[in-house]
C-alpha cells in the first residue's frame, strides 16, 4: 500500500461510460476531476444518484467496469481515503477513544502511546477534550459527529469523502461543525455530497450540481478564496437562490 | 394437572347442559384406552344391557391414567376403572372413593425380563436397571418380590420410563420392567419376537389383589343406579363367558381399530382373569393387602375395608 | 428496591391462590392450598432438593450446549451458503415439531440418564438463539460495513470487531427466550423417562396421589425459572451495558 499522509497531493479523475444501479440507468459518460487539495462538491436533488457516485470513488460499488477512478500520481486509490457519512457510524459499544482509534484496531496495527496521544489530540481539537472515555450514546448528535471529524483525522488519508454528513444536525451545530471541518481538514483534498446549496457555497472551491436523468455534471462553480466563507456574505447569498434555482429545475425535470 | 382442570371444566359443562332424561347418564373412566381388559363393559354396553336398565352409559378413555379416581372423587364423572392398591393409596390420601366391584379379579402387574436375557432369577437383578411406569406403588411391589430373595430396592437402580414399558427392554435399555401387564407387555414382545419371562407377585410374597375395579363417589355409593350398573356389569361378565366368538367380534365391531393380532392374544389371555362375580367382595382379602402396603409404608394406618369397598345391597 | 415489587407480586399470587382455594371450595387432590404446599416443601425439602438440582443441572447444560451450538450455526449460515441451505431447514423443523413428540425417541436413543433431558433442553434453546444471533448478523448497518471496508480492514476483523459486538443486541433477545423455555425441555424429558428430577418427582407424587408434594415440586421449578431468567437477563445486561434502554413510555 501506498503510504498515507496528506501531504500527498494528487488530482482523480472520475470516468464513467454508463452506470446502472437498482434497474436505472443512473450515469452516461459522466465524465468529472476532483482537484486535489480543494474542496469539491457536489449538489444534487434526492435521488439523482450522488451518493453512488461518492461510493464509487470509496471503492465501495461492485461490478462497475464500466466506470473508472484514477489518481494524476498513477498510484491507486483504495487505501487512501477515508468516509464520513450522514450517521457517525461510532460503534456504540466503544467509546470515543476507542472509536476514533477504530481504524488501526480493524487493521490490526499496534496501538502505540504515539497514537492514543494523537487520538486525545484530535479530541480536544475538536471540543471533545473531556468526554473521550465516555460512550457515543451518552453524546449528542453534534458532539458524535465530531467524533467522527477526530477519527477521520485519525486515519490521516490524503482525500476525505463525505455524505452529507451535517444534514441531520441543528442549523447552529451545522455551521459549527462546517467551520471546524474546514478548518481541520485545510489541506485535504474533500469530496463533499449535500444536498444544502449554502453548505456548498460556504465549503466548496468547485461546485458541481449533478441533475438529469441519466445524471450529468454541469460545469462548476469555482470560488478559489479561503473556506469556510463569511454566511454574511452578499455574493453568496446571491448564488444560493441561483443554486435553487437550478436545484429546483432539476428535482421537476425528475419527476417528469 | 392442567388436563385435569381441562377436564373437570368440561364435565361441569356437560353436567350443566344435561336435564333430567328417561335414561340415567352415567359416564365411566377408564384406566387407560380401550382394551381386551374393558372386555365385559364393551359387551354388556353392545349388548344393550345398560340401556335394559335405564342407564346412559358413556365409558371415556382418559389423557392421564391419573385422572379418572380424581374426577371420581371431584363428583365429575360418576364411576371409575381404578386399581385396588392404588384406591388403598388414595384413600389413605383423603380422597373420598369406594369400591362398587371387580372388573379383574387378579393381578396384572408382572416383572417382566427377557426369556433369552442374563435373568434367570429375581436374585440375578442384583446392580441391574429396572424399568417402571408411573404407578407409585411398582417399587413397593418390587421392593416385596426383591425381599423374598434377600435383595432390596438399594440394590438395583429404578427408571422411570413412563408408559415404554415393552420398548426400553426390548431395546435392551433396562434389564427387567415391573408393571407391565402379564396379558399385554408379554404378547407385545412375542410379537415383536423377543418373548418376556414374568414374575408374578402374587406368587413372590405379595398377597393377591383385585387389579382392576369399578370405583364410586363414596357420597354416591349406594345410589341405586350403581347397583343397576353392576348388575348389568354382570350380564355383561355371564355373556363374554358362555359367547366369548361373539363377544370378540362385538368388541372389534365397536372398534374396529382393535382388530389386530396383539389385541386377539390379550383377549385370549385376560379371559380367565375376569370377577365372575362382579359386585361380590371378599373383605378379609382386602384387608391382607392393606397390612401388606401398610408394611410396605406405603399408607400410614389401617382402616376398616368397609370405608372404602363395599358389596351393595 | 428492585426486590421489592416482584416480592409484592409472589406475595399477592400466593394470596389469590389461597382465596381461590377457598372460595371454590376445591378439593385438595386437585388444587391444594399454598399452606398444604408450604408444609408439604418443608416436610420434603431435602428430597425435592435433590431432584431440584439435577433438573438444574440439566437445564444449565442444555443452555450452554445450546448456546454453543446456535452461535456455531448462526456464524454458519452467515458465511457458508451450503451451510445455510442445510441448516435453515433443521432450525426451523426443530422448531416446528413439538419436543413431546420427539422426546420418546431421544430417551430411547439417549438413554434414561441426564443425557436425553440436555439434549432435549438443547433442542428447544437452538431455534432461538441460532435465529436471532443469525439476523443480528445479516442486520450489521451498512454503513460500518462502508467505513470498515474504507479503512481497509479484513472480513475476519469485520466479523469480530464489527458484526459481532452489533448483532449481541439481538442474540440477548434470543437467548431470553431460550432461558426461558429451556426448563420445558428438561421436564419433557424426566416425563418420557428418568430416574430423577422434578419432573421424574412431579409425576411420582401424582401417581400416588401426593398432590402437595407435585404441586411443591412445581413450585420449585417456577422458582428455579424465573431466577435463572433473571440472572441471565442480568448478566447480559451487563454485556450490554453500552446499549442504552429507551422505554416507549419516556418518549
Amino acid at each position: 500500500m501506498t503510504e498515507n499522509n496528506t501531504s500527498q497531493r494528487f488530482d482523480i479523475t472520475v470516468n464513467i461510460d454508463h452506470l446502472v444501479f437498482d434497474g436505472r440507468s443512473l450515469f452516461r459518460d459522466l465524465r468529472f476531476g476532483i482537484a486535489g487539495g480543494a474542496w469539491t462538491c457536489l449538489l444534487g436533488a434526492s435521488g439523482v444518484g450522488k451518493t453512488t457516485l461518492l461510493r464509487l470513488v470509496a471503492g465501495l460499488l461492485e461490478d462497475v467496469s464500466s466506470a473508472t477512478v484514477s489518481c494524476s500520481d498513477g498510484e491507486e486509490l483504495p487505501g487512501r481515503v477515508t468516509y464520513m457519512a450522514q450517521q457517525d457510524l461510532l460503534l456504540p459499544w466503544l467509546s470515543v477513544l476507542d472509536n476514533v482509534l477504530i481504524g488501526r484496531r480493524l487493521r490490526y496495527e499496534t496501538i502505540s502511546v504515539t497514537d492514543i496521544d494523537r487520538a486525545q489530540d484530535l479530541l480536544a481539537k475538536v471540543g471533545l477534550g473531556g468526554d473521550t472515555a465516555r460512550l457515543p450514546a451518552t453524546l449528542s448528535g453534534g458532539m458524535r459527529q465530531r467524533a467522527a471529524l477526530a477519527r477521520t483525522l485519525m486515519e490521516d488519508r490524503p482525500v476525505v469523502l463525505m455524505d452529507e454528513p451535517f444534514s441531520a444536525l441543528d442549523a447552529i451545530t451545522r455551521v459549527q461543525l462546517q467551520d471546524l471541518a474546514a478548518e481541520l481538514l485545510a489541506d485535504h483534498t474533500v469530496l463533499l455530497v449535500t444536498h444544502d446549496p449554502l453548505e456548498a457555497l460556504r465549503l466548496g472551491h468547485h461546485i458541481h450540481v449533478l441533475s438529469g436523468r441519466p445524471a450529468v455534471l454541469d460545469k462548476p462553480l469555482v470560488m478559489t478564496d479561503a473556506i469556510p466563507r463569511d454566511l454574511q456574505d452578499t455574493t453568496l447569498l446571491a448564488r444560493q437562490a441561483e443554486l435553487l434555482d437550478r436545484l429546483r429545475q432539476s428535482a421537476a425535470e425528475m419527476a417528469a | 394437572m392442567l388436563r385435569t382442570l381441562t377436564l373437570a371444566l368440561l364435565f361441569a359443562l356437560c353436567g350443566a347442559i344435561s336435564s333430567a332424561n328417561a335414561q340415567d347418564k352415567i359416564t365411566v373412566m377408564l384406566d387407560w384406552f380401550v382394551n381386551p381388559d374393558h372386555a365385559p363393559l364393551i359387551v354388556a354396553q353392545e349388548k344393550g344391557y345398560f340401556k335394559a336398565a335405564g342407564l346412559d352409559v358413556k365409558l371415556v378413555a382418559p389423557a392421564d391414567p391419573n385422572d379418572p379416581p380424581k374426577l371420581v372423587a371431584a363428583g365429575k364423572a360418576e364411576l371409575a376403572v381404578s386399581y385396588q392398591p392404588q384406591l388403598h393409596v388414595q384413600v389413605a390420601e383423603g380422597l373420598p372413593l369406594i369400591r362398587i366391584g371387580t372388573l379383574v379379579s387378579t393381578p396384572l402387574n408382572s416383572l417382566v425380563v427377557l426369556k433369552d436375557g442374563p435373568i434367570k432369577k429375581i436374585s440375578d437383578l442384583k446392580g441391574k436397571k429396572v424399568g417402571f411406569s408411573v404407578g407409585g406403588f411398582e417399587d413397593a411391589l418390587l421392593s416385596a418380590m426383591l425381599s423374598k430373595h434377600g435383595l432390596s430396592l438399594e440394590d438395583i437402580e429404578l427408571i422411570n420410563v413412563n408408559f415404554s414399558l415393552s420398548p426400553s427392554i426390548v431395546a435392551g435399555k433396562v434389564d427387567a420392567v415391573i408393571g407391565a401387564f402379564r396379558n399385554f407387555e408379554l404378547n407385545q414382545m412375542d410379537i415383536v419376537n423377543k418373548p418376556g419371562r414374568a414374575f408374578y407377585p402374587e406368587e413372590e410374597g405379595v398377597p393377591p389383589y383385585d387389579e382392576l375395579i369399578i370405583v364410586a363417589n363414596k357420597a354416591k355409593a349406594t345410589a341405586p343406579t350403581n347397583r343397576k350398573f353392576m348388575d348389568a356389569l354382570e350380564q355383561g361378565m355371564q355373556y363374554l363367558v358362555n359367547h366369548p366368538h361373539e363377544s370378540w367380534g362385538l368388541f372389534i365391531g365397536a372398534h374396529k381399530n382393535l382388530n389386530d393380532e396383539l389385541n386377539k392374544r390379550a383377549w385370549r389371555d385376560t379371559l380367565p382373569r375376569f370377577a365372575l362375580r362382579p359386585a361380590a367382595l371378599d373383605t378379609k382379602r382386602y384387608a391382607r393387602f392393606a397390612e401388606f402396603l401398610l408394611k410396605q409404608r406405603l399408607i400410614k394406618d389401617i382402616r376398616p375395608v368397609s370405608e372404602y369397598a363395599i358389596e351393595l345391597p | 428496591m428492585t426486590v421489592f415489587r416482584p416480592l409484592l407480586v409472589f406475595v399477592i399470587l400466593i394470596a389469590a391462590w389461597q382465596i381461590l382455594v377457598m372460595l371454590t371450595g376445591v378439593q385438595p387432590f386437585i388444587l391444594p392450598s399454598p399452606a398444604k404446599v408450604a408444609t408439604a416443601l418443608l416436610d420434603r425439602g431435602d428430597v425435592i432438593a435433590g431432584h431440584a438440582w439435577i433438573t438444574l443441572g440439566e437445564i444449565l447444560l442444555g443452555l450452554i450446549l445450546g448456546t454453543i451450538l446456535g452461535t456455531a450455526s448462526a456464524l454458519a449460515m452467515g458465511y457458508f451458503r451450503t451451510a445455510r441451505q442445510w441448516l435453515l431447514p433443521v432450525m426451523v423443523v426443530s422448531q416446528a415439531i413439538p419436543v413431546f413428540a420427539l422426546a420418546p425417541i431421544l430417551v430411547l436413543w439417549l438413554g434414561y440418564g441426564i443425557g436425553s433431558k440436555v439434549a432435549m433442553a438443547t433442542l428447544i434453546i437452538y431455534f432461538p438463539v441460532t435465529a436471532a444471533f443469525f439476523d443480528g448478523l445479516r442486520r450489521t448497518e451498512l454503513g460500518y460495513l462502508d467505513m470498515a471496508r474504507t479503512m481497509g480492514a479484513s472480513r475476519w476483523a469485520i466479523l469480530r470487531q464489527i458484526r459481532i459486538p452489533a448483532a449481541l443486541p439481538s442474540f440477548a433477545s434470543g437467548l431470553r427466550v431460550a432461558t426461558a423455555v429451556a426448563p420445558i425441555g428438561a421436564i419433557v424429558g424426566e416425563w418420557v423417562g428418568s430416574s430423577g428430577g422434578l419432573g421424574f418427582l412431579m409425576l411420582h407424587a401424582n401417581g400416588r396421589m401426593q398432590i402437595d408434594v407435585m404441586f411443591a415440586s412445581l413450585f420449585v421449578l417456577a422458582v428455579i425459572a424465573v431466577v435463572l431468567y433473571f440472572a441471565v437477563d442480568a448478566l447480559l445486561k451487563r454485556l450490554l451495558h453500552w446499549q442504552p434502554d429507551t422505554q416507549p413510555s419516556n418518549d
